[in-house]
């Protein structure tokens, strides 16, 4: 069964560098602040939003397993 | 006492403290037009924000866009090799917009990203470790030759690939590359040098690695080029981006930091007490406390009406990473240098699309060496409390720091 992920963006540490939305633009936004907000992390698969997750410079990207509750990332 | 003439970016007091001059501007006037160096002074922390994060009001492509002479001046028969580093800058992911840009990155990023680059923290340990090994016994340093040049080459030849018996000489390429930010007339020669040069050694490594991947830096430009992502040109000037990139920012960090603590007995002695536990936190705050890169630019894209000053279509502007860093509606007590301090929202890497592509790996080197120098060095104490800066106005570079701890 695939996981499913709970996802958010630590806003303290986003510096708005995008390439968040640029790897999955179904799961990640830029609100008018220009830092990523999730709409839908089911919007794609597990692996493209831990491939968000672990390229994004500032690591502001937080993922748990919905499921189990264990930390995906960081 | 006279007064100083806020629009003088060259002048004593601007080289030597940043914090007063552009703080003096922040508070008095956020959103300066410079008359005489012609461009606008941006210095408050959320307007540099805002700003950096609207990229398709303000554009990267400052060289190509930017049909002003040279400033300052250089010798009137370089016109010729003020071209040809028009043409290797113009092709440098740091001066490209979207889509180019997003392209680019796109390539490049991952290899930069903070899982893969974690994978390098030993090498860059075992690399700071050997440096001190040798350095420790004397008792002394000049912090800027014997430990803040040396890593970050001996940490790019690395990642580019490169065998050790190279880092010499791409060192003396790194030197040359330098004169970019340095006001010399005669600047354009060694870097004209140093630029063909560059191309010259890194050429035959690509087509090594496009026949024979690896793990390093140039496979991943080299597997761009195979893809049609980049072209031969864009290869080879962009990793000669890399060696400069990441040469005189992170001897800044390394330089900057350690004055800091020699500054700061408190500060150091409380690094001392928990350094894994401290360093990373430390690490930002020297970051953000006097940062490597004071200023950097944009132009602008289209005209945009900026808390009320228009800013118009061409105009020049240069953004202020000192000032934002001490803006004190960003920052409590701006001024302290507290390595606790969290959260630390610094632009030192800039914000936005351009945020520091090697900002990882800068974070990397920093937390090795502070924590390393506060595992083996229990005193810093400075051997001459006055200090000199480069007369760079993007650069926060000291021309030498000598050190002892007996
Ligand atoms: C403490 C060390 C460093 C500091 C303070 C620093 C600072 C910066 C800043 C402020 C920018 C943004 C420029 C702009 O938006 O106009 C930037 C971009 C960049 N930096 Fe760094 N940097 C450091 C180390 C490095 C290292 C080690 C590398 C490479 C290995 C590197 C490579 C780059 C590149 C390629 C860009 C352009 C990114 C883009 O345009 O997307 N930097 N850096
Ligand atoms: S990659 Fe990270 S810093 Fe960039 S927008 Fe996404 S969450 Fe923010």
């Amino acid at each position: 069964m695939q996981d499913v992920l709970k996802v958010w963006v630590d806003h303290t540490r986003c510096v708005g560098n995008g390439f968040c939305v640029m790897t999955s633009e179904k799961v990640f936004v830029h609100n008018e602040d220009r830092q990523s907000e999730v709409i839908d992390p089911g919007a794609d698969t597990p692996e493209k939003v831990l491939e968000a997750a672990r390229n994004c410079p500032v690591s502001a990207i937080q993922v748990e397993s919905a499921i189990t509750g264990a930390r995906l990332y960081p | 006492m006279t007064s100083i003439d806020l629009d003088d970016l060259f002048s004593a007091e601007a080289i030597g403290d940043p914090y007063g001059f552009f703080g003096a501007l922040r508070e008095s006037d956020p959103i300066h037009w410079n008359a005489r160096h012609q461009l606008w002074v941006i210095t408050r922390h959320a307007d540099i924000v805002w700003m950096v994060r609207h990229h398709e009001l303000f554009s990267s492509a400052v060289i190509r866009n930017d049909q002003r002479p040279p400033y300052p001046p250089i010798d009137p028969e370089d016109k010729e090799r003020f071209e040809y580093v028009r043409e290797f800058r113009s092709e440098q992911v740091v001066e490209q917009d979207r889509p180019v840009h997003a392209t680019m990155r796109g390539v490049v990023h991952p290899f930069f990203a903070p899982t893969a680059m974690e994978a390098w923290r030993p090498f860059i340990a075992n690399a700071v470790a050997d440096l001190l090994d040798e350095i420790e016994p004397r008792g002394g340093m000049d912090v800027l030759p014997d430990l803040a040049a040396p890593l970050p080459v001996r940490v790019i030849a690395q990642l580019m690939g490169v065998p050790p018996e190279d880092r010499e000489y791409l060192r003396e390429l790194a030197d040359k590359l330098l004169y970019i930010n340095r006001g010399e007339s005669y600047r354009m020669k060694p870097l004209t040098e140093g630029m063909r040069a560059m191309v010259e050694y890194v050429t035959p490594f690509v087509e090594k690695r496009l026949q024979e991947p690896s793990n390093d830096f140039i496979s991943v430009l080299a597997q761009g080029e195979k893809a049609g992502l980049f072209d031969r040109h864009q290869v080879l000037v962009n990793t000669a981006l890399l060696l400069f990139a990441g040469h005189e920012t992170t001897m800044n960090l390394i330089a900057n930091g350690t004055l800091a603590f020699a500054r700061h007995p408190g500060q150091w002695a409380q690094l001392r007490a928990d350094p894994d536990g401290l360093v990373r936190t430390a690490t930002e705050e020297c970051l953000r406390y006097d940062a490597p890169v004071k200023s950097t630019q944009r132009i602008a894209a289209s005209d945009v009406d900026f808390h009320g000053r228009s800013i118009r279509t061409g105009d020049r502007i240069r953004w202020i990473i000192a000032a934002a860093n001490r803006d004190p509606l960003a920052f409590a007590d701006p001024d302290a240098f507290d390595i606790t301090r969290q959260p630390n929202p610094h632009v030192s890497f800039g914000a936005g699309i351009h945020y520091c592509l090697g900002s990882t790996l800068a974070r990397l080197e920093g937390q090795e060496i502070f924590r390393a120098l506060a595992r083996r060095v229990p005193k810093l104490v400075l051997d001459d409390p006055e200090v000199e800066y480069q007369p760079s106005i993007q650069f926060r570079s000291l021309k030498s720091l000598p050190i002892s701890w007996r």
